[in-house]
């Protein structure tokens, strides 16, 4: 599936959608489309709203105001097993309440697909193994969840939504508790997928993974303002530093601006501004002040 | 599917052995051979009563009794996520227990004191869970401390009650509390409830295990998660009651056997909940079977025996598993 | 007792009653022999119910020690055939087989049995374990005696159930002229202020409708808290205290274990103390209703008799 068909229904599409952040007044309206082969990385401060407004695209929380549509469809007029078909959450912890096994876990991503009474079938069990193989996560199928360590669970968690098998992956910080290693496979996972014609969601922390993964970033800012674009518009030093108040050095690896926290108390924190190039020019904001 | 096949043929097989045992055993000894003339609709007048309106009803009410604690104890888990739920921890036995014995107090014949456990039962059901719902945050915390805080209310209550009660009154309602199923009749719709809630539990047991994964992933699996919770705990409501009106209280049950079964056969509800009806029925009918037996003629509450039976067991198992 | 009423012969209406009386007489002549010579006996019990038995029970179940015991004193203990635990008296009733304790009976055993009667104590036996067995078609008598006149009545009643009308009557007058003599001796006496305690924990007693209320008024006692509703009241010891009874008495945990009544002596500004006034009662002579109710009696007669003499002489 080419990556650039416009005459096709975006998978997810946002209409003027305002996240419901309780306690807070009305954020920016978002108004963007997830396409097939996009993956989009949601970029901001702890707080910013990022985990609320995957639960929101995956209908889990009302939105305050606008509205959601999948393939063109009012994400409203779906049933919770379509909606499941279509869109597959990884949240950022996982519970276990209930001892259960590897295998056992990542199967129940075949739950929008089987019937009440039907129970999952070879091929079903097929899938999961599958899953499990391509998050590295083979040989661990009897294991039970509560023995796995952090990194492991994440990538279980991943492994369920790969068998969930939906078309667009929101995934909450998916390289939480992941080492380099695991956290490139797993974004590997994920760019493997997109480039099948699935699109992505993903909350991140680091911005320069996300800038190497994700062709377009959405910033959310703690005051509620959001703007977005394509990854290369969007690394604006100014812009990321005013996103996390948290001054930035940059740098230049293959061509892709690589950005540096600075210690705040560092007396070279000044010249940041003045190492700031003529990036900024060229990206396109919304809704939030340019610098 | 051969797995769920094969655990319940085993099961049902156990099933069966235990009634008969409960129907061979009694304080009164009697042959295989008089058991098993009575069973094929002949024998000894004395042994006819002796089984067929004393034993065999009573194994039955035991069954039953047993595997709608157990169900209801495995659907509580579910809901609330959480391996300490049990009817008994969340007030629905307290509840039930102060409509019986106020209903005795009033001096009520037996179908009404059935009625006003059942509706004790309900009732406290609906308390805790309304209290617990409160603002819309419905998390298995505040429920489990809502039912532990409800329960130990209804304790008071059931204390009051007895402080008041005439004395002809106290031997039933001590009798009540402790459990008994010496004298459960109208066995049958315990029998129906109990058929039905395992077999339209069958279609939602997926759905269950994914709820048991937190609410949110249920949702995002597809699971109209609301809907499924309310239905849990009504029918988990209803299925204590029942078991409650028909045998008074009987503790860790509900507990226990849910308990054992997921440390042997895994978490799928598919397979725990039908397991459980089995397992429950199994536990409580050799259990009253001990209770008649053990001491005869002197008759021991059959709580007692389930507690002696089930928390070795439980100690064992959990000790084995890690 | 009012018999039945007689018509006025002065009335037509009455020759017809008259008629009629006579025929059913005649038939009533000829056909009562031929059910044979037992005609059903119908008696009364202390829950008002009529019981009917075809001819004597033979093989009697007894639900408690109490009934057991009365059975033995009409002459019927060889006629038990099971009986709960605690049946303790008289010595023959131990070695009668058990059918569980009073409060969980086992309901195969009775069966098992194969009784004519059972003879049942409303304010112990579970009564869904009794309805059980009624329903199961076992005749029922309740023998649960609240006061003199119905355990006197309840002897006699059990005699004529149990084949022994005469034993049953003689040991019913036997116990009503105990009875009748230490109330003509003592009942005038300078009333005592009386405690009866029935256990410790919690301290409990009894109202005036008790028998053994009954037993302390026929010696010219009066039992301070004879006017609360309960029937069994639950006390606190402060109560007690402020009623400052004349005697204090009461049973124990066992037939020969004073302790609960010598525990009021750390209060020695009570009267009943600093008299002396504590005295142990064997509870099985006055807590149940037997004959052996007489001894009981006798007892707190003469406790309340040795209380008077204990006052001191300026306050007579």
């Amino acid at each position: 599936m080419a990556p650039d068909n416009r005459s096709m229904p975006p998978l997810l599409q946002l209409d003027d959608l305002v996240v419901d952040i309780p306690g807070r007044p009305d954020g920016a309206a978002l108004r963007l489309a997830v396409r097939p082969g996009q993956c989009w990385g949601v970029l901001g401060p702890n707080g910013a709203g990022k985990s609320t407004l995957l639960h929101t695209l995956a209908g889990l929380r009302p939105a305050r105001r606008g509205g959601l549509r999948l393939d063109g469809h009012p994400m409203d007029d779906l049933p919770r097993r379509r909606i499941a078909r279509h869109l597959g959450m990884v949240f950022q912890d996982q519970q276990d309440g209930f001892p259960a096994t590897v295998l056992e876990t990542a199967l129940i991503g075949r739950h929008p697909y089987l019937r009440p009474w039907e129970m999952e079938s070879a091929a079903d069990y097929a899938a999961a193994q599958d899953a499990l193989e391509r998050t590295g996560l083979e040989g661990l199928e009897h294991r039970p969840v509560s023995t796995l360590s952090g990194g492991e669970r994440q990538r279980l968690a991943i492994a369920t939504a790969l068998t969930q098998d939906p078309r667009v992956f929101l995934l909450d910080e998916p390289t939480n508790h992941l080492d380099l290693h695991h956290q490139v496979e797993v974004l590997d996972i994920v760019r493997h997928m997109v480039a099948h014609g699935r699109g992505a969601i993903l909350t991140m922390h680091d911005v320069n993974l996300t800038a190497r993964y994700c062709d377009h970033l959405l910033l959310m800012y703690p005051n509620g303002d959001a703007c977005w674009g394509p990854t290369r518009d969007m690394l604006i030093p100014r812009a990321l530093e005013r996103l996390y108040g948290q001054p930035l050095a940059v740098g230049q690896v293959d061509g892709m601006p690589v950005f540096l926290p600075l210690g705040t108390e560092r007396e070279d924190a000044e010249p940041v501004q003045s190492r700031q190039n003529d990036l900024s020019t060229r990206a396109r904001h919304k809704d939030a002040p340019a610098p | 599917m051969t797995r769920l096949a094969g655990i319940l043929t085993v099961l049902l097989l156990a099933a069966l052995a235990a009634l008969v045992t409960a129907v061979a055993l009694g304080s009164v000894q009697l042959t295989p051979a008089q058991t098993l003339a009575v069973l094929t609709g002949d024998g000894d007048p004395l042994h006819r009563t002796l089984i067929l309106e004393l034993r065999l009803p009573r194994a039955l009410a035991a069954f039953a009794t047993g595997g709608l604690l157990a169900v209801a104890g495995a659907l509580m888990q579910v809901l609330l996520r959480n391996p300490l739920a049990d009817p008994y921890v969340l007030g629905l036995s307290g509840g039930a227990a102060v409509g019986a014995l106020a209903s005795m107090l009033l001096g009520a014949g037996t179908v009404l004191i059935s009625g006003s456990a059942f509706a004790g039962a309900m009732l406290s059901t609906f308390i805790v869970f309304g209290l617990a719902h409160g603002t819309g945050s419905w998390t298995p915390t505040r429920l489990l401390l809502t039912g532990v805080v409800v329960a130990a209310g209804w304790g008071a209550l059931i204390s009051f009650l007895l402080a008041v009660s005439p004395t002809e009154e106290l031997p039933g309602m001590l009798y009540w509390l402790m459990g008994d199923l010496s004298h459960a009749r109208r066995i049958w719709p315990a029998w129906m409830v109990l058929v039905i809630v395992v077999l339209a539990a069958l279609p939602l047991g997926r759905s269950l295990n994914v709820l048991a994964r937190g609410p949110m992933q249920a949702a995002a699996l597809g699971v109209a998660v609301r809907p499924l919770e309310w239905t849990v705990y009504i029918v988990a409501a209803l299925v204590t009651a029942t078991a409650v009106t028909l045998a008074g209280s009987v503790g860790f049950v509900g507990l226990i056997v849910p308990h054992m079964l997921r440390l042997v056969l895994g978490n799928d509800q598919r397979i725990i909940l039908p397991a459980s009806a089995l397992a429950g029925g199994i536990l409580l009918t050799l259990a009253d079977t001990l209770a008649r037996t053990l001491m005869a003629p002197q008759q021991l509450p059959v709580g007692v025996i389930t507690a002696m039976l089930g928390v070795p067991v439980f100690l064992y198992l959990l000790h084995r598993s890690r | 007792m009012t018999g039945p009423e007689i018509p006025d012969p002065k009335s037509k209406k009455a020759h017809k009653w008259l008629l009629l009386l006579a025929i059913y007489l005649l038939f009533a002549a000829i056909f009562i022999p031929l059910h044979g010579h037992a005609a059903p006996l119908t008696v009364t019990d202390d829950r008002g119910r009529q019981v009917q038995l075809q001819a004597p029970a033979k093989r009697i179940i007894s639900l408690a020690p109490h009934i057991t015991e009365n059975l033995f004193a009409v002459g019927a203990g060889e006629r038990i055939v099971g009986t709960v635990n605690f049946s303790d008296h008289p010595e023959a009733a131990r070695e009668i087989p058990r059918v569980g304790s009073y409060k969980q009976l086992d309901l195969e055993s009775i069966i098992a049995l194969e009784p004519d009667l059972i003879i049942a104590w409303e304010a112990g036996n579970v009564r869904s374990q009794l309805e059980r067995l009624e329903a199961m078609g076992y005749t029922l008598y309740y023998s649960d005696p609240r006061n003199i006149r119905q355990l006197v009545r309840g002897l006699e009643t059990l005699g004529r159930l149990a084949g022994h009308p005469e034993q049953g009557r003689r040991t019913a007058r036997e116990l009503e002229r105990t009875l009748e003599g230490l109330r003509d001796r003592y009942a005038g006496r300078s009333p005592v202020t009386v405690f009866y305690q029935v256990w410790d924990r919690p301290l409990m007693t009894l109202n005036d409708a008790h028998i053994i209320s009954q037993v302390i008024r026929l010696c010219g006692g009066r039992n301070v808290f004879g006017h609360l509703d309960a029937a069994v009241p639950r006390l606190n010891r402060e109560v007690v205290l402020a009623a400052d009874p004349e005697v204090i008495m009461g049973g124990g945990m066992g037939e020969e274990d004073p302790q609960w009544v010598e525990d009021w002596r750390r209060w020695t500004e009570m009267t009943a103390v600093a008299r002396d006034n504590l005295f142990f009662i064997p509870p099985s002579l006055l807590q149940r209703p037997t004959p052996r109710l007489a001894d009981g009696a006798r007892r707190v007669c003469q406790a309340l008799e040795e209380a008077r003499q204990r006052r001191p002489e300026d306050g007579e």
